[in-house]
């Protein structure tokens, strides 16, 4: 059995949302979604919110899910994880042959947690890890271990802020489109050496909203609509143990990676998918997750098209969502400005950020012929 | 679809503060998992952890704290949870990931360490209500059972002594059990008679908060039947989840538990429960819950069949429809998720034939298991069955004891290394439109509702969308008028943290459904200016208000409620369409919050070994015969082999001129994100030995030496720290230049 995306929906990220409470900001998603997809609410099966109890401010989130789905008494449950963990788990429920159709949903109001760093030092172990500085440490750490072990340099990881800011420029949905030149990047405010400010993605308020469906329930709705197929799902997690886990690679992603790619049989990822949304939540990272998709820079025209994190914004779990919403829009040929030519294929990756290193992929197939990609034209 | 079976079970004793972290106390309850599965952690295809909220252990993203612990390293892992109800979600979400085709097994970890939270790991719960319409009241959740509990008894006649049966035959049944925290032989007396926290909830009606882990291990068929003699199969599944507006809901009947359990059935092929099951588990953090649930398991809102059963004492081990054998939260303990799996593991045991003392006398071939949580929301639902009746059979989980399983109770802290901690998680909540001209109907002294125009009801709080009718569009506002009626109530002598409140305080919280507002539409409030002994469900009531001048647009505007006269009560009900508040930059408002907890963390087992070899001037680290490597820092079990070490036995000291800088940075915020008066060096420090495996993160002094000369591969030492009360942590951990 397959699983096709039905339809999307995303308010749009913006640095503050005043006016709107957060469930009204992802009932706007959740409206978005379901004309998209063509579906009630009611018709849904279930639904699976991806969320952390921390930045919602409540304990236990998954008690405010259901009202703004419109998913009062249903299955639902929250998986805390990205939001493609979220997606990975719903194509199970959907494979299972009890679930027709599955909503997935993730949102961030970033702009109401008043200490966000506080938050993420909360993250870091109680026993060895909380060090009474900026949780970003690790990241300085990090990235300073991944430039000691690769060939890549400051300036790539420079280029990785200046690019994915000026393509943001053409997205409408981004917030944080911008021309920097690599001087404003490597020579801006420090946070924790080698990390200047610009490296790290800002936060934004936003929610996004998935409908999927088995197959043949989508082939019925498509209703003359390029149908995106999910062909393949990977997550992984390296130890949680930071002192015993390799800062110069990501593991999560490697087995992700391998994961999605057995499912979708791909071997190659630079020559067999289109378009690529790696997470750059620090621009190192960027880098980091491309070698382990086996991409150089001759493939960094078909990556995050969109302006990836750093021009879309940090929406803690549902930051990966946006993407994908994204990546939905490029396969069905409704990405507007930012459209990149031929694209039949797309990767999606998510990693949940500091002091993690889970990953998670997604592969979506519009299933169109392929052969022209983002770098070609 | 694949069968999946459930092959193995492990899980740690349950207590009510354990000195091992909470990935020590996953870790062990894995490591038997797997020895009862006959696999090893290789074998393993994936990984799920079921976990409630993060308040308890005090871990933001306590999923990725726990992936270690879980055996999750280097595999596909993920977290999921819905409160209360996790444990038994758990093997529903293990189940997908077998049934799905996906994978070929799934270890099933659910782990719950409440001791951190201080002042109470009850204050956690002050955190689960509505922050904006319900914080502000210090709620908490004994409140809420009670009056939950309160509105049971009204609806179904039960009374506290009844009620207080449950609790003494589930504490007698957990005698018999390895893992159990509070067994006892008690009587109805002994409950009745225990302080009063709540009315009407005494302190033997309530489950303990409690430190605990269960995993179990799920596999496809054809696995199960190659790796278990008895495996058990999961027929049947089901999960629902209610809305948040908890005050709307039908208390006294779990509506949510019976479509959960009718989805289970559907899958199973039961058409008749009450017949078709052989051993029910349902949830029990509460005296009253079980029967509550089992109205909703048997789909019965007469409760005429739950009434009949408990009055014939069929409930009993022995009788036709044993219930709780395991002795459940109330005996057992309440790790909150890691009791639902708990419970799941019962079945496993009992329908197995493998449950020793607790062995059901009814063959048992079917079992059902159920959890609950969320604010009284979600009902979680698995229906299990061996192959047949299978004969009782002697194995290692038949003759466990206590002293089996591991779990080091501890009375203080205080009496280990450990690190106290307070979080500063601060919020400002966008109120949005529908709760902007809500909240400023406090301002006015007014309770102010919203109309769905297609299902025609009046809802409180306001709200800007129906979440019954498709998420349909909703601006028809209405101040309504500030009288009602008392749905249900408790007498509470508890605060929000669980702390006795002075002798002769009395807290009133009562749902009071709104004149005016749709059926059972109500909000949750105090009571005032009446006598506790006169508060009855069915009481008219009026608001009473601050003075205007003191109002400030928040639900304490509403001061509380309190008796409306006969004479006052004239019958007229009316309502005022009012234009709702304009949202712009002015007017826009936010509710701010504060999580008000603490922690204090005992630094484990491992970590103790560190902390007082550090306080020797030395580090070490723990040898792993296994994979011949040492692991740094000390560790009580290995993540690549789950199988358990000792820090002690086990300890290797590194040699302090082989330690030398890997990674350095300069760090230039606090924890916070506001700019450090001076820069802080931060070095990850490895450990050139062959053999050994990890690394210690610490601050560097520089003791003189310019920062400039900073470079990997420079040798360092450890600088000893004061172990003086046993309060320690990473922020103690330093190293110089050597």
């Amino acid at each position: 059995m397959g699983v096709a995306v039905l339809g999307v929906g995303f308010s749009g990220a913006f640095p503050t949302s005043t006016g709107l409470s957060y469930r009204e900001l992802i009932k706007r998603a959740a409206e978005m979604a379901y004309q998209d997809a063509g579906i009630e609410p009611e018709e849904v099966d279930g639904a699976v919110s991806v969320e952390e109890d921390f930045i919602s401010g409540y304990s236990i989130a998954d008690e405010y899910v259901p009202d703004q789905l419109g998913m009062v008494r249903k299955p639902v449950y929250t998986v805390t994880g990205d939001f493609l963990q979220g997606i990975a788990s719903a194509v199970m429920q959907i494979e299972t042959g009890q679930f027709k159709t599955v909503v997935v949903e993730a949102y961030s109001k970033a702009s109401n947690v008043l200490q966000k760093d506080e938050v993420l030092h909360f993250a870091f172990d109680p026993v060895f890890g909380r060090l009474g500085v900026s949780p970003h440490y690790l990241a300085g750490i990090e990235m300073q271990r991944f430039l000691d072990e690769s060939l890549h340099s400051v300036i790539d990881v420079g280029e990785v802020v200046t690019r994915n800011r000026a393509r943001a420029i053409a997205n409408p949905l981004a917030p944080y489109g911008g021309r920097l030149s690599l001087e404003d990047v490597l020579y801006g405010r420090p946070v924790a050496t080698p990390v200047t400010e610009s490296m790290i993605a800002r936060h934004a308020d936003g929610a996004v909203v998935v409908v999927l469906a088995a197959d043949e329930t989508a082939r019925e709705r498509a209703n003359g609509r390029p149908l995106v197929r999910l062909t393949g799902t990977g997550w992984g997690s390296a130890t949680s143990i930071v002192e015993r886990r390799d800062l110069a690679l990501s593991e999560g992603t490697l087995i992700a990676k391998e994961l999605a790619f057995k499912e979708a049989g791909i071997e190659d990822a630079a020559s067999e998918i289109d378009l690529f949304y790696l997470s750059d939540h620090y621009a190192h990272r960027q880098l980091v997750h491309m070698d382990a998709f086996g991409l150089s820079d001759e493939d960094l025209p078909a990556i995050n098209p969109d302006g990836g994190a750093l021009g879309m914004g940090d929406l803690f779990e549902a930051t990966s969502g946006v993407r994908m919403f994204d990546a939905v829009r490029q396969l069905r040929g409704e990405a507007g400005a930012h459209q990149m030519a031929g694209a039949n294929r797309a990767l999606v990756h998510g990693w949940r950020g500091l002091p993690t290193d889970t990953c998670a992929v997604v592969i979506l197939e519009s299933g169109g012929p392929r052969g022209l990609n983002g770098r070609d034209a | 679809m694949s069968r999946v079976a459930v092959i193995g079970a492990g899980m740690t004793r349950f207590v009510r503060r354990a000195e091992e972290s909470s990935g020590e106390l996953a870790a062990r309850a894995v490591e038997m998992a797997l020895e009862d599965a006959n696999l090893d952690i290789d074998d393993i295809e994936c990984v799920i952890q079921g976990t409630a909220p993060d308040a308890f252990d005090g871990v933001h993203m306590k999923g990725e704290h726990l992936i270690a612990g879980s055996g999750g390293s280097g595999k596909p892992y993920m977290r999921h949870f819905v409160g209360g109800g996790t444990g038994v979600f758990s093997p529903i979400h293990g189940w997908m990931h077998v049934a799905s085709g996906k994978f070929k097994n799934c270890l099933v970890v659910c782990e719950e360490k409440m001791s951190p939270c201080v002042p109470h790991p009850a204050g956690a719960f002050l955190t689960i209500f509505d922050h904006t319409t319900e914080q502000p009241l210090f709620l908490t959740l004994i409140h809420i059972f009670a009056i939950e509990m309160a509105r049971f008894m009204h609806a179904y006649g039960y009374t506290e002594e009844e009620l207080a049966q449950i609790s003494v035959n589930n504490k007698r049944n957990a005698i018999d059990h390895p893992a159990a925290q509070v067994a006892e032989d008690l009587t109805v007396a002994d409950v009745m008679n225990s302080t009063l926290l709540s009315w009407p909830v005494k302190r033997y009606d309530i489950s303990p908060t409690s430190d605990g882990a269960v995993a179990i291990v799920l596999s496809n068929e054809r696995v199960a039947r190659h790796h278990c003699k008895a495996p058990v199969f999961i027929d049947g599944v089901g999960y629902r989840l209610d809305t948040a507006y908890w005050c709307t809901r039908d208390l006294a009947y779990p509506q949510y538990v019976a479509m959960a359990a009718r989805d289970a059935y559907k899958m199973a092929g039961i058409v008749k429960p009450e017949d078709e099951i052989d051993v029910w588990e349902p949830y029990d953090p509460f005296a009253y819950k079980a029967l509550h649930h089992m109205n909703g398991l048997l789909m019965d809102k007469t409760g005429r069949k739950v009434r009949e059963l408990f009055d014939s004492g069929a409930f009993a081990r022995d009788g036709s429809h044993p219930m709780c054998p395991s002795g459940g939260a109330l005996g057992v303990g309440n790790p909150i998720a890691a009791t639902g799996l708990m419970k799941i593991a019962e079945l496993y045991f009992q329908l197995s034939g493998q449950a020793g003392k607790r062995q059901v006398k009814r063959h048992a071939h079917r079992g059902i298991a159920q959890a609950w949580g969320d604010l009284m929301q979600v009902g979680t639902v698995v229906v299990m069955s061996g192959d047949g009746s299978l004969p009782i059979r002697k194995t290692p989980w038949s003759e466990r004891t206590k002293d089996d399983l591991v779990g080091t109770a501890i009375k203080n802290v205080k009496e280990v290394p450990h690190t106290t901690y307070e979080p500063n998680l601060t919020y400002a909540w966008d109120d949005g439109y529908a709760l902007t001209t809500y909240l400023d109907g406090f301002k006015q002294g007014k309770i102010r509702g919203s109309r769905c125009s297609e299902c025609g009801r009046m809802m409180i709080p306001a709200r800007s969308f129906c979440e019954l009718c498709n998420l349909r569009h909703v601006d028809r506002y209405y101040d309504l008028p500030d009288t009602g009626t008392v749905e249900t109530y408790t007498l509470s002598h508890v605060d929000w943290s669980s702390a006795m409140l002075p002798d002769g305080q009395v807290n009133i919280f009562a749902v009071v459904a709104i004149d005016g507002a749709a059926d059972q539409m109500g909000l949750v409030h105090r009571l005032g200016g009446v006598d506790p002994k006169d508060v009855h469900i069915g009481m008219r009531v009026k608001a009473v208000w601050k003075p205007a001048a003191e109002r400030t647009g928040t639900v304490t505007d509403l001061e509380y409620f309190r008796p409306l006269a006969k004479d006052e009560d004239k019958g007229e009900i009316a309502t005022v369409p009012v234009k709702p508040v304009e949202v712009d930059t002015l007017s826009a408002k936010t509710a701010s919050g504060k999580i008000p907890l603490s922690y204090a963390y005992t630094a484990g087992l491992g970590g103790r070994k560190f902390y007082e070899d550090l306080a020797k001037g030395v580090l070490t680290g723990t040898y792993c015969e296994e994979s011949d490597t040492v692991l740094v820092p000390p560790a009580a079990f290995c993540e690549r082999g789950m199988h358990a070490l000792d820090p002690n036995a086990d300890s290797r000291t590194l040699d302090e001129g082989l330690g030398s800088v890997m990674a350095v940075t300069k760090v230039y915020e606090d924890r916070a994100g506001h700019l450090l008066d001076e820069p802080v060096y931060v070095v990850q420090v490895e450990f050139t030995e062959p053999g050994i495996h990890g690394s210690v993160f610490g601050r560097l002094d520089l003791d003189g030496h310019d920062p400039e000369d900073i470079y990997p591969g420079m040798p360092v030492a450890v600088v000893p720290l004061s172990l003086e009360g046993n309060r320690t942590g990473p922020e103690c951990v330093r190293f110089r230049p050597l």
